[in-house]
């Protein structure tokens, strides 16, 4: 029962953590991989107020060569150009606030989601169509097919617009977002807002593991200097600070986890060894009387203690690593249930799939050890301090 | 920028009666208000904008009703003729040739730039007088620069739904017509100030005929107003001001 008891602790605590870093991890994803991406790169002086002034390259072919340039660095996997501009969407009586973005339709699903449409397809460049959220079409009245009029200042002063057929909806949860972003082919965005062909805002970056996004930035923009490519390269870590305090916070909680439900279980154990002590309190007096020394004792207990441990650890691995595997790649998915929601910015689905927490899987196992040794010492000095006079008369 | 807005923008630019001294701040400001809102008027003007990336002049023709109407159509240059912005009420419609369609902006919007120059669309909308949205005071009386004038301070009232935290304007004695006037954000930091000149009588009416907005943040950039037709009381009605009329090309 008591190994059990440590057991399901182990399991307890693993699990919940792999389940806490499975859902960072797809917080993670969903933040860097719906629109914005993992590393950005734009003109110095884009971010402080997206200027749309703000460009990178001049002549046409200057986009070719920044893309190839961030696609030598080994750890891009794909690069893609983006415009961007503020304007309206209006179609009837409805005029809404919209991002216009361009995008190269080939290369943006590779760097990104928000291409990713739920119904129709991506629009071509020359034909005046584009991509809408989803929320913006309820609230426009629209659908695949109609007509929409989108207007934006220009970069020479005029009021640029143009009619545009939406031939594709995207859906990524997140009402900003689908409520805003209208996409359309670049070429198409630069005509609108009289940027010549090589000028753009801004060029996403996709890696393989979030995580290095900050060396990998580093090491880009150094090599974009040396070709004197002046650019700002940023990874998302400084672009959405808040996501990394979120995930730091997350693992910080998990020690408070496995102190807590470690701190009930040495309790739980140490008072099933007194128990069990106290009930062979005979026999310890008895291995007294007979000559063995108290460390002997002591030594006894605790080595118990330690065959508990080994017990229960073999028995929680036995079945937290097989749990862990299959909520890795048959998550629980309750979306039926509680459906979607946002948080810190990023769409979040209750699909609970579980990541590997190797650091957590140690480090309670050692504290599984901890927990059957600490709550041995106390009943086996006990057990070594047994009177065997007054023990064995049983008084 | 039609008429009635300029009329907003500048409170006092009509020729009357000297006023009384025993006039106070608010009755003064408020009877040039109501005097400057002339039943109809029409006229035409050019916007000159200067910014940082790029200068452009528009020649434009607009026609104002009371408060609620005006229509503005711009003539030149040729990339942007024929747009119009209509307004009725409290709605804004832009017609756009290009494309041939009219956009209603949304009331988020009305902080917007109009045309890409530093007038805002809520320049353009507002229609409440003055002295419903600001208490009044004179800041300064006496001679400046040889000219005797009036500082006018206008403090928004605690329920105005208006988005400058101070006005302050300086008016002629003589004549009552503007020479400046500055606008303070909340935090009371000059934000933009306009400066009137160029006075002249223009149908009928003594009028600064060139007015000049400048963004406090950006001191290089400016948008000059220059009229060169005005004329007040024109026989337009309700229906001149519809979205057929924004429309067409007269």
């Amino acid at each position: 029962m008591t190994a059990s008891a440590l057991a399901f602790g182990y399991f307890a605590v693993v699990v919940m953590v792999g389940l806490f870093e499975g859902m960072i991890a797809d917080m993670i994803n969903n933040g860097t991989g719906l629109v914005m991406g993992q590393i950005q790169v734009h003109s110095p002086d884009y971010l402080s107020d997206r200027s749309i002034y703000a460009t990178m390259g001049e002549a046409e072919g200057d986009v070719a060569a920044l893309i190839s340039e961030i696609e030598e660095d080994p750890a891009i996997i794909a690069a893609a150009p983006r415009v961007f501009g503020g304007g309206l969407a209006s179609s009837g009586t409805s005029t809404f606030p919209a991002i216009l973005l361009g995008i190269d339709p080939e290369r943006e699903p590779l760097v990104s989601r928000i291409a990713n449409v739920s119904s129709g397809r991506l629009p071509r460049a020359g034909a005046y169509e584009v991509v809408a959220g989803a929320e913006l079409m309820r609230r426009l009245n629209v659908s695949l097919g109609s007509e929409l009029v989108l207007v934006a200042p220009a970069a020479d002063g005029s009021l640029g617009n143009d009619l545009f057929t939406i031939v594709g909806q995207f859906n990524s949860g997140i009402p900003e977002i689908d409520g805003s972003y209208v996409l359309m082919a670049i070429d198409d965005l630069q005509v609108m807002l009289a940027l010549a062909p090589g000028r753009i805002h801004e060029v996403v970056a996709h890696i393989d593991d979030p995580w290095d996004a900050p060396p990998t930035a580093a090491r880009l923009e150094e090599s974009l200097r040396e070709v004197s490519i002046s650019v700002s390269v940023e990874p998302w870590t400084s672009l959405r600070p808040e996501l990394v305090d979120y995930a730091k916070l997350a693992a910080g909680s998990q020690w408070i986890l496995i102190v807590i439900v470690f701190s009930m279980a040495v309790f739980g154990v140490a008072n099933t060894m007194i128990m069990a002590t106290f009930e062979r309190r005979h026999e310890f007096a008895l291995l007294l009387a007979l000559g063995a020394a108290p460390s002997g004792i002591v030594r006894s207990v605790v080595a118990e203690a330690v065959s508990l441990g080994l017990v229960s650890l073999a028995g929680a691995v036995a079945v937290t690593v097989p749990t862990l595997i299959w909520l890795h790649y048959s998550p629980l998915d309750l979306t039926s249930i509680f459906g979607g929601f946002s948080m810190v910015g990023t769409f979040v689905n209750p699909v609970f799939r579980a990541e590997y927490p190797w650091g957590t899987m140690l480090g309670s196992a050692v504290a599984l050890f901890m927990t059957a040794l600490v709550s041995a010492l106390y009943p086996a000095i006990r057990a070594a301090n047994v009177s065997p006079a007054t023990t064995l008369a049983d008084r | 920028m039609n008429l009635r807005t300029l009329i907003i923008l500048t409170t006092l630019s009509i020729m009357i009666a000297p006023a009384g001294a025993a006039q106070s701040a608010r009755e003064i400001v408020d009877r040039v208000d109501q005097l400057l809102r002339g039943r109809s008027s029409r006229g035409a003007f050019r916007m000159e904008i200067v910014t940082e990336h790029w200068d452009r002049t528009l020649e434009m023709r607009a026609w104002s009703l009371g408060t609620e109407y005006s229509l503005i159509r711009i003539l030149a240059p040729n990339r942007d003729a024929g747009t119009a912005t209509l307004k009725a009420g409290n709605d804004i419609w832009n017609y756009l040739p290009r494309v041939d369609r009219t956009i209603k902006l949304p009331p988020s919007l009305m902080g917007g730039a109009w045309m890409g120059s530093h007038f805002t669309n809520d320049d353009l909308v507002k229609e409440s007088r003055i002295i419903d949205d600001y208490d009044i005071e004179i800041g300064f009386e006496g001679d400046r620069d040889g000219t005797e004038v009036w500082e006018f301070v206008l403090t928004p009232k605690p329920e105005a739904a208006v988005i400058w935290g101070r006005i302050v304007e300086q008016v002629r004695k003589d004549d009552l017509m503007p020479e400046w006037a500055r606008y303070y954000d909340e935090d009371g930091e000059l934000a933009r100030s306009v400066t009137f000149s160029d006075f002249r009588v223009m149908g009928g009416r003594l009028v600064p005929a060139v007015m000049t907005m400048q963004p406090a943040d950006k001191p290089e950039e400016s948008t000059t107003i220059r009229y060169t037709d005005l004329e007040f009381d024109v026989d337009v009605d309700e229906n001149f001001f519809s979205l057929r009329r924004l429309r067409s090309a007269q």
